[in-house]
C-alpha cells in the first residue's frame, strides 16, 4: 500500500455517521452541559426541591429562634448553590481553554440556566408549606449563595467550590442565632430588604462575571488528590 | 535430562517482612497528598465563629461553657460536613479518575490501599479536631477556676468525626463523581439537623444516642458537685466506632477489594461494626435519668456516684452564705440577694441561720412527685433553718439572657417565697401580700416585682413575664399597707402569725 491510497476507505469499512441534524451551537451547548454533568445537577436540584417540600410539609424545625426556623429551607438553598458551583469544574483543562472560544458564553449560559432551575425547583418545593420569607427571600438567598459558590470555585478550584455555600450556611445560621443584622448575612434580613438583596445579587453578579471571564481555577490539587 | 535428574526446588523462603514498612510508606504518601488540610483553616474559622465565640460569653463553669459546644454538639456540627465532604472526595479519587482497574491490578489488594487513604483522612480529621479542641478548651478555661472536663464527651465528638469521615469515604468510593463531596457534606448537615430536631424534643429512648441530645445528660452541676457520668458517652463512642467500622468494612466486601480471606475479614469487621452500633442503641434505650445524669445499668460504675469533695467558700451577709468554689464568681451576687432578706426575717421563728448552695440535679422532679412542683428552687429547712440554694438550676448572669440584677432579684424572690410559703406552690393572697411587702423592704419595689416574679416559677397573672403582669388590686393594697408598717410592728405581727401564714390560714383581711 502506498501513501496515495491512504485517503481511500478500507474495503468493508463503515462510513462515519452523518452529523446529527440541528444547529451546531445547540450541539456545542449540549456537549458542554454534559461535560459539566448538568443533567445530574438538574436531578440534584430537583432533589433539593423535593427535600424542601418534605421539610415544609412535615414541619421539620429545631426548637426556637430565627436560626432554627430557617435551618432546613436555608440548607436546601445552600445545597442547590453547592451543586451549581460543582458544575463549574471542567474536565478538559488547558485544551478546552485554548480552543473553546465560545467557552465564556457557555459558562455564563449554563450558570444562569442552572440558577434559574434551582430557583424553580425550590419554588415548587415551597408548595409543601409555609416557606419563611416567601419566594423573594428564597430567590435572593439562592442567588447570593450561588455567587459565594462561584467565587469559591474561582479562588479555590472546582474541588472545593462546595465549601463556600456550606461555610456560608454555617455562618448564616450562627449569625441568625446571634441576631446579627448585617446585610451580608442576607438570610437574616426581611424578604424585601434592599440592603440584603443588593449584597446577595452583587455577590451573584460578581461571581457570574468572574466565572464567565476567567472560569474556575485549575488547581493542581484537583487532579493530585 | 530425565525427570529424576531435575533438581528438587527447595521450599521458597518466606517473603521478607516488608509489608508493615510499605504500609507505613503508603500511609505517609496518603497523608501528604490528602485534601483534608485544605479545609482545616476554614473549619478553624467556623469553629471560632459558631462555637468558641458564643461559649466564651457564657458563665465561667465548664458545664455552662461546653453546653453549646459539646452538649448540643456544635463542635461536631462545625466539623462534620467538611470532613464528610472531603473524605468523600478522597474516597472517590480512583473512580473519578477512572483508575480503579489500574490500581486493582497492582500487587496490593485494593482494600488495603483504600484503607491507607481512609486512615490518612481520619488521622487528619481527628487530629485536627483534637488540636482545635485543645486550643479552644485552653482559651475557654482561662477563667474557669474549678471543676473537671467531660473527657468522655470530648471523645464522643472525636469518634463522631471519625465516623462521618468513614461514612463519607465509603460513599465516595461507592459513588464516585464530582457531586459526591457536596451531596455527602449537605447530607451530613441534614442528618445533624434532624438529630438536633429529635434531640431537642426527646428526653429518653433511642434519641439519647444522638450527639446533639443534651436533655438529661449534659448540664446541671455535672463536674462540679458530682462526676460527669460516662455511661451515655461510652455508648455514643461505641455507636460511632461501630458506624466507622461498618463503613470501612463495606469497602472490602466488593470482589475487586482483594482475595477471599481479605473479604472475609471485611465481612467480619462490617458485622462487628453493625452489631456495635445496634448494641449502643440498645444500651441507650435501657438508660434512665438519675440525679447525676443518664445512667445505663450495663455500663454504670457505682464509684461515679460519689460526690466530689470540696471546701465551701463563704461570705458574711448577716448570715453566712456559702457556695461551691466553682461558683465563687457569684458569691457576691448571692450575698447581695440573701443579706437583705435575712435582715428582714432575722429573729423570727424558722428564720435561716445560714444559706448554702446545694447541687442542681438531673432527676429532681422524680424525687418530688408533688402536684404543683415547680422545679429546683431555693428551699428552707432543718433546725436551725438553712436556706438551700440550687444555684446551678437558676439562670446565671451571662447565660441565656440573664444578668446580675435579674439573678439577684430571682434569689430574693425564691428566698422570700421559701420563708412565707411552706410548699413550692403559689401562695394564697395573704401570703402573696406579705411576700410583696418583704420583697419591697429587701430591695425590689412593688412596681418592679411583676418583672422579678416573671422569671420565677410564680409569675403574676395578666401577661407575659415582662409585659403587663400585675398584682390583683386587693393584694397590692394589702401589701402596701403591710409594707408601710414600722419594722418593729411588722416583725411583731410576723412573729405572732408566721405559723398560720405559712399554713395558708391568713386572708387579706386579717393582715394589719
Amino acid at each position: 500500500m502506498t501513501a496515495s491510497r491512504v485517503h481511500r476507505a478500507a474495503p468493508g469499512a463503515v462510513s462515519a455517521p452523518a452529523a446529527r441534524p440541528g444547529p451546531a451551537w445547540l450541539r456545542l451547548a449540549w456537549l458542554y452541559l454534559v461535560s459539566r454533568r448538568a443533567p445530574t445537577a438538574l436531578a440534584l436540584l430537583a432533589g433539593c426541591g423535593a427535600l424542601l417540600w418534605v421539610a415544609l410539609h412535615w414541619h421539620w424545625s429545631v426548637s426556637g429562634g430565627p436560626a432554627a426556623q430557617v435551618l432546613f429551607p436555608l440548607l436546601t438553598e445552600a445545597g442547590a448553590a453547592a451543586v451549581i458551583a460543582a458544575t463549574t469544574y471542567g474536565p478538559f483543562g488547558e485544551p478546552e481553554r485554548a480552543t473553546g472560544r465560545w467557552l465564556p458564553y457557555l459558562r455564563l449560559g449554563a450558570t444562569v440556566v442552572l440558577t434559574a432551575a434551582a430557583i424553580g425547583a425550590l419554588a415548587l418545593g415551597s408548595t409543601g408549606g409555609q416557606l419563611p420569607g416567601g419566594f423573594a427571600a428564597m430567590a435572593r438567598n439562592v442567588a447570593g449563595i450561588t455567587g459565594v459558590g462561584l467565587l469559591c470555585a474561582i479562588v479555590f478550584g472546582g474541588m472545593l467550590a462546595w465549601t463556600g455555600p456550606m461555610a456560608y450556611w454555617v455562618l448564616a445560621e450562627a449569625a441568625l442565632a446571634d441576631r446579627l443584622t448585617t446585610p451580608w448575612v442576607w438570610p437574616a434580613r426581611p424578604p424585601l430588604d434592599r440592603g440584603g438583596a443588593m449584597c446577595a445579587y452583587l455577590v451573584f453578579v460578581t461571581g457570574l462575571v468572574l466565572i464567565t471571564v476567567r472560569g474556575v481555577r485549575e488547581s493542581v490539587r484537583d487532579t493530585s488528590t | 535430562m530425565t525427570l529424576t535428574s531435575t533438581l528438587v526446588r527447595s521450599t521458597p523462603r518466606q517473603a521478607p517482612a516488608v509489608a508493615p514498612r510499605n504500609l507505613a510508606r503508603l500511609l505517609w504518601v496518603e497523608l501528604r497528598h490528602n485534601a483534608m488540610p485544605l479545609v482545616l483553616p476554614l473549619i478553624a474559622v467556623l469553629l471560632w465563629f459558631d462555637s468558641y465565640r458564643i461559649a466564651a460569653t457564657l458563665p465561667p463553669l465548664w458545664v455552662m461553657r461546653l453546653f453549646y459546644i459539646l452538649g448540643q454538639g456544635h463542635a461536631l456540627l462545625d466539623f462534620a460536613p467538611f470532613v464528610a465532604g472531603v473524605a468523600a472526595w478522597m474516597g472517590s479519587r480512583d473512580g473519578r479518575r477512572g483508575t480503579g482497574d489500574l490500581v486493582t491490578a497492582t500487587v496490593r489488594p485494593r482494600w488495603e490501599a483504600q484503607l491507607a487513604t481512609w486512615a490518612a483522612t481520619v488521622v487528619w480529621a481527628v487530629g485536627a479536631y483534637l488540636v482545635f479542641m485543645a486550643v479552644m478548651l485552653y482559651l475557654l478555661g482561662r477563667v474557669v477556676a474549678w471543676g473537671g472536663l467531660p473527657w468522655w464527651a470530648i471523645a464522643v465528638d472525636g469518634a463522631g468525626v471519625a465516623a462521618v469521615a468513614s461514612v463519607g469515604f465509603a460513599a465516595g468510593a461507592r459513588f464516585p463523581g464530582r457531586f459526591i463531596a457536596p451531596v455527602t457534606a449537605f447530607g451530613t448537615v441534614l442528618a445533624m439537623g434532624l438529630s438536633s430536631q429529635t434531640g431537642f424534643a426527646a428526653n429518653s429512648g433511642w434519641a439519647l444516642i444522638l450527639p446533639t441530645m443534651s436533655n438529661g445528660n449534659f448540664g446541671q452541676d455535672a463536674g462540679i458537685f458530682y462526676q460527669w457520668l460516662p455511661d451515655l458517652p461510652i455508648a455514643r463512642v461505641i455507636f460511632f466506632t461501630g458506624i466507622a467500622a461498618a463503613a470501612v468494612g463495606l469497602l472490602g466486601l466488593s470482589p475487586a477489594a482483594g482475595g477471599p480471606r481479605l473479604r472475609r475479614s471485611a465481612a467480619v469487621i462490617t458485622a462487628t461494626g453493625a452489631a456495635a452500633t445496634v448494641a449502643a442503641i440498645v444500651l441507650a434505650v435501657s438508660a434512665h435519668v438519675g440525679p447525676y445524669g443518664t445512667v445505663i445499668p450495663a455500663l454504670h460504675d457505682a464509684a461515679n456516684d460519689k460526690p466530689i469533695a470540696y471546701t465551701p467558700v463563704c461570705r458574711n451577709a448577716g448570715i453566712p452564705v456559702c457556695v461551691q468554689p466553682a461558683y465563687r464568681p457569684y458569691l457576691g451576687d448571692l450575698a447581695a440577694a440573701v443579706g437583705p432578706v435575712a435582715r428582714e426575717v432575722a429573729g423570727l421563728p424558722g428564720a435561716p441561720v445560714r444559706a448554702t448552695q446545694t447541687a442542681a440535679l438531673f432527676a429532681a422532679e422524680q424525687e418530688h412527685p408533688v402536684q404543683g412542683w415547680v422545679g429546683q428552687v431555693v428551699t428552707l429547712g432543718g433546725s436551725p433553718a438553712v436556706l438551700s440554694m440550687p444555684t446551678g438550676a437558676i439562670a446565671l448572669p451571662g447565660a441565656f439572657g440573664s444578668y446580675d440584677a435579674g439573678f439577684v432579684d430571682q434569689i430574693k424572690v425564691e428566698a422570700v417565697h421559701a420563708f412565707a410559703v411552706t410548699a413550692s406552690a403559689f401562695g394564697n393572697p395573704g401570703q402573696a401580700a406579705v411576700e410583696a411587702a418583704l420583697l419591697q423592704h429587701a430591695g425590689i419595689p412593688l412596681p418592679a416585682q411583676p418583672n422579678a416574679l416573671g422569671d420565677s416559677p410564680w409569675p403574676l397573672p395578666g401577661g407575659g413575664p415582662h409585659a403587663t403582669a400585675h398584682y390583683p388590686p386587693p393584694v397590692a393594697a394589702a401589701a402596701e399597707r403591710f409594707a408601710a408598717l414600722p419594722a418593729s410592728a411588722r416583725h411583731a405581727w410576723l412573729a405572732a402569725h408566721l405559723g398560720a401564714l405559712r399554713a395558708g390560714q391568713i386572708s387579706l383581711g386579717q393582715l394589719p
